[in-house]
């Protein structure tokens, strides 16, 4: 467990030296920001496209760090070789993959901590300039605390799409891992259509194989309730946990199916 | 017990993609290290020196065999704790100085902070690293960087120390520091076990070695052992032997080489006793500089094995 | 001595190439200005394509369409030419309101936009009822969009249609009491003012800015419309008196008729034709047309 904990460190520390993650962030932070100037644009609009803006972003850049980074935690060891005298010493190959998984999580949670602050302070600031009649128009106040909610889910689904690119770089190259994971992404989003494709095409094998892909694959938009929270349309909490729950056991089942694949690996 | 066991240890790959065919890596490696030796694994390249390294780091798994680290299969975690291991080429964390990723491993043991701080300071003392240790291993050359590769071997003060190909990269100065370091070890009672091509390192430290060429373990022993059978005659340094003298002798002497007026370096072969040819020499008037029993070298050992290995390969290509 | 020597020759050259090239591109564009006539495509028609296409990222891109779609329709009513094609305005509302199905103010506002009177506006009330039916199956809680089809079909084509817009629209729990009022209204009377009156009143009270503008702009309307009658009096009055039409209100005036020249509530004087002695508003004024001329 203490091998898991250093490692995780590791990856952790990393990460707070990476220019690359860095800009990541900055350029979120930006374009949160931004969204307030572009507010102008939208005819009374402008808390909604913030809302909208800030959570597409931090969504958007958490799942670019997730898979780029996620990728590049196994195969950047294994391809440089600093693996070797890491499994050297008393971790195993186990340990090695949950405590890079964890590294990895953490920081993000911590990336999208800093997003959710800059995203509050440009909603306050908007709420400060807007007059009385403005703010009644909005679905939502500006300072919504519910809109948590909606990135505490976005973590969730980083730490699943996290999970599949460590997943998919055990064993495969990392430009397929690349196409791999967000495959699986858009195929986790795209729920409804894959679960009714018989309303689109003919052959009911196809719809059969499709609905069959659908209750495999993760259920990504169950994960999405912006639109609800930038609406102010009031998410249950058992929706919260169900649709969490459900994430959770994807995210152990697939990191013990690459711990498995891992420790079976020749390293060459 | 065997401070290393290994038994029948043989590793195929599978090479090509359409109809692999197995690659022999290593075949029936069997092979002991007893305690606090310091133990030489010899090969040329592509014989299996690094494949066997990895094999008892469990970075590849055996097609067929076992090994054993100190009484243990080499997959215990224990095993882990007791020995250190240096691959070859390392590569290690560019954006850690060298203090961090000896401080990182150390906390991988388990020690505390300010533990893991002292040995990774005297470590980098006893390798020669001085305040370059706290620039990001990114700017370490790459004589440098195998000197950390030493200390991070060394982290948890081992009982077997693995080295691949340890005086790579390092100058003249650095190989005579590894090679104490090394000795220092063995002082300690601990073993090391390390692979290399180089034999005059292996001359220098080992007390066994084993040579291994295309998978194959070929020959072991100590060195004493290995260039016994091989006595190759006498070299005799003589000053003022005239020519005509020398044209006299010429049945008696495999090789002449003149060192300068008057003044030759003559070989004897074995089967010759060197008196006489002393006596004759003195006749005529000749004075002796020195007589020296040549041996083989362990290099004369390491290419005989190598040639007789590819004259079986090449005969069994051909056979079949 | 620092790094290599690098003759100052490359240094002056580098100075005076930036602004020449810099400069260059100006002065081309000044002889040869790009063409600013980039009309808006669609590229992706189908909404619920673009909906698959944007991967959880639709309300943003409803945000977009939203932009893109007051954009066009301010761009297209601003532009000179006199036959004004409106056509890509529903697809952006619908695919904006396919992205986002709650997104209130497309549907409200999208409405009104459609529905603007033709030449100036689309004129597309089948469009602007559409997209109000789509609104209610996306939220049927919302009394508004009921409302508001009534309140477009009163004002441009059908009172009994509208009529029963505004029932339904009474049903819904939480509608205000004065909707059954205005149904009966619209019912009986039809092309009323004081009805109409009513109606715009009801939205002036909306809770966006945009609608009440609009709700505002109406009633001014309205109010023209009895200053012309009021005005139109007078002008009978004077032909019934001379037997012609007076030559402008300037004539009026020197008679004491109107104090001074007549101004429409937007603040441009009313137009008097000496022929026929129709008073109007003018087409420069903002709120002409006063009623709608059915689209061709």
């Amino acid at each position: 467990m203490r091998a898991i904990a250093v490692i995780a460190g590791g990856v952790f520390r990393d990460s707070i030296r990476d220019r690359i993650a860095y800009g990541l962030v900055f350029f979120a932070v930006l374009l949160i920001a931004s969204s307030f100037l572009l507010a102008r644009l939208t005819a009374g609009q402008d808390v909604k496209i913030i809302k909208d803006l800030g959570l597409a972003a931090s969504s958007g850049i958490g799942v670019l760090i997730a898979v780029f980074f996620g990728i590049g935690l196994v195969t950047k060891e294994v391809e440089r070789r600093s693996i070797y005298s890491l499994l050297s010493k008393p971790v195993s190959r186990t340990e090695f993959v949950v405590g890079k998984y964890l590294g990895l999580v953490l920081t993000l949670l911590i990336n999208l901590s800093v997003m959710v602050a800059a995203f509050y302070a440009v909603l306050a600031v908007l709420n400060y300039l807007a007059i009385p009649d403005l703010r009644a128009s909005w679905d939502a106040p500006a300072l919504d605390p519910r809109m948590l909610v909606a990135f505490a889910l976005i973590g969730v689904e980083l730490m699943l799409v996290t999970a599949t690119a460590l997943f998919f770089s055990t064993f495969s190259s990392p430009f397929l891992s690349v196409a791999l994971t967000f495959a699986i992404y858009i195929i986790g989003h795209f729920g409804e259509d894959l679960k009714h494709l018989d309303n689109i095409v003919e052959s009911q094998t196809l719809a059969q194989v499709a609905r069959g892909v659908y209750y495999v694959m993760p259920n990504l938009a169950a994960l999405d309730v912006k639109s609800e929270v930038v609406h102010g349309v009031a998410v249950s909490a058992q929706h919260v946990l169900a649709a969490s729950a459900a994430a959770g056991l994807y995210i152990a089942l697939i990191l013990v199916a690459a711990t498995v694949i891992f420790s079976h690996r020749d390293l060459k | 017990m065997d401070a290393i066991s290994i038994e029948g240890l043989t590793k195929h790959y599978r090479v090509g993609f359409w109809r692999p065919r197995p690659y022999v890596a290593l075949d029936g490696l069997t092979l002991g290290v007893q305690p606090g030796e310091i133990f030489g694994f010899l090969g040329p390249n592509g014989a299996g020196k690094t494949t066997t390294l990895k094999l008892l780091m469990q970075l590849i798994y055996p097609t067929a065999g076992r090994a054993e680290i100190l009484g243990a299969h080499v997959g215990d975690a224990s095993v882990k704790r007791r020995i250190g291991y240096l691959p070859e080429n390392p590569y290690f964390y560019d954006n850690l100085t060298a203090e961090e990723l000896l401080e990182y491993f150390a906390r991988l043991f388990g020690y505390s902070a300010a533990e893991g701080r002292r040995r990774a300071s005297s470590l980098l003392d006893e390798v020669g690293i001085g305040p370059e240790r706290r620039f990001a291993l990114r700017r370490f050359s790459k004589g440098m960087v195998q000197r950390v590769g030493i200390a991070q071997a060394l982290i948890n003060d081992p009982e077997i120390v693995f080295l691949d190909e340890p005086m790579s990269g390092l100058d003249p100065l650095g190989r005579r520091e590894v090679r104490e370091l090394i000795l220092r070890l063995r002082d300690k009672g601990r073993t090391v076990f390390f692979s290399s091509h180089v034999l005059s390192d292996a001359e220098a430290l080992c007390s066994r070695v084993a040579i291994v060429v295309n998978g194959r373990l070929v020959a072991t022993g100590s060195l004493d052992e290995l260039t016994a059978f091989e006595a190759k005659g006498w070299e005799l340094v003589v000053n003022g032997l005239p020519g005509a003298v020398l044209d006299g002798l010429r049945s008696s002497v495999s090789g002449a080489t003149r060192l300068g007026d008057g003044r030759y370096a003559l070989t004897l072969p074995p089967s010759a006793a060197p008196e006489p040819v002393i006596a004759a020499l003195s006749a005529a008037g000749a004075r002796v500089v020195s007589l020296t029993p040549l041996r083989a070298t362990l290099e004369d050992v390491f290419v005989e094995q190598v040639r007789a290995a590819s004259a079986d390969r090449s005969k069994a290509t051909l056979a079949s | 001595m620092h790094g290599p020597l690098i003759s100052p020759w490359r240094w002056i050259a580098l100075a005076l190439l930036l602004p020449a090239a810099v400069g260059a591109q100006v002065a081309f564009e000044d002889v040869y200005p790009p063409r600013d006539t980039r009309p808006e495509t669609l590229w992706v028609r189908s909404p619920g394509l673009m909906r698959r296409l944007s991967v959880g990222f639709a309300a943003v891109m409803a945000d977009v369409y939203w932009i893109r779609a007051v954009q066009y329709y301010g761009d297209t009513k601003l532009s000179m030419t006199t036959n004004r094609n409106y056509n890509l305005l529903y697809p952006l509302l619908d695919t904006t309101t396919t992205l986002d199905p709650r997104f209130n103010i497309a549907y409200r506002f999208g409405a009104i936009l459609l529905s603007e009177g033709y030449p100036n506006g689309p004129g597309e009330i089948d469009g602007a009822i559409a997209l109000l039916q789509k609104g209610i199956r996306a939220m049927p809680e919302k009394w508004q969009y009921y409302h508001d089809a009534g309140f477009v079909e009163y004002w441009w084509r059908d009172h009994k249609a509208a009529s029963e817009w505004f029932l339904k629209a009474s049903k819904v729990p939480g509608a205000p009491p004065f909707l059954p009022t205005i149904a009966a209204r619209a019912l009986a009377d039809g092309g009323d003012r004081a009805t109409a009156r009513a109606l715009w009143q009801g939205l002036a009270t909306a809770e966006h800015e945009w609608l009440r503008q609009s709700a505002r702009r109406a009633l001014m309307r309205l109010d023209a419309e009895d200053e012309i009658e009021a005005l139109q009096r007078i002008v009978d009055a004077f032909h019934g008196d001379t037997g012609r039409y007076p030559a402008g209100w300037i004539e009026l005036a020197q008679l004491g008729r109107v104090r001074r020249i007549p101004l429409d509530p937007s603040g441009v004087p009313y137009a008097l034709d000496p022929v026929s002695g129709a008073v109007s508003v003018t087409p420069d004024s903002a709120l002409y047309p006063l009623r709608p001329v059915r689209k061709p």
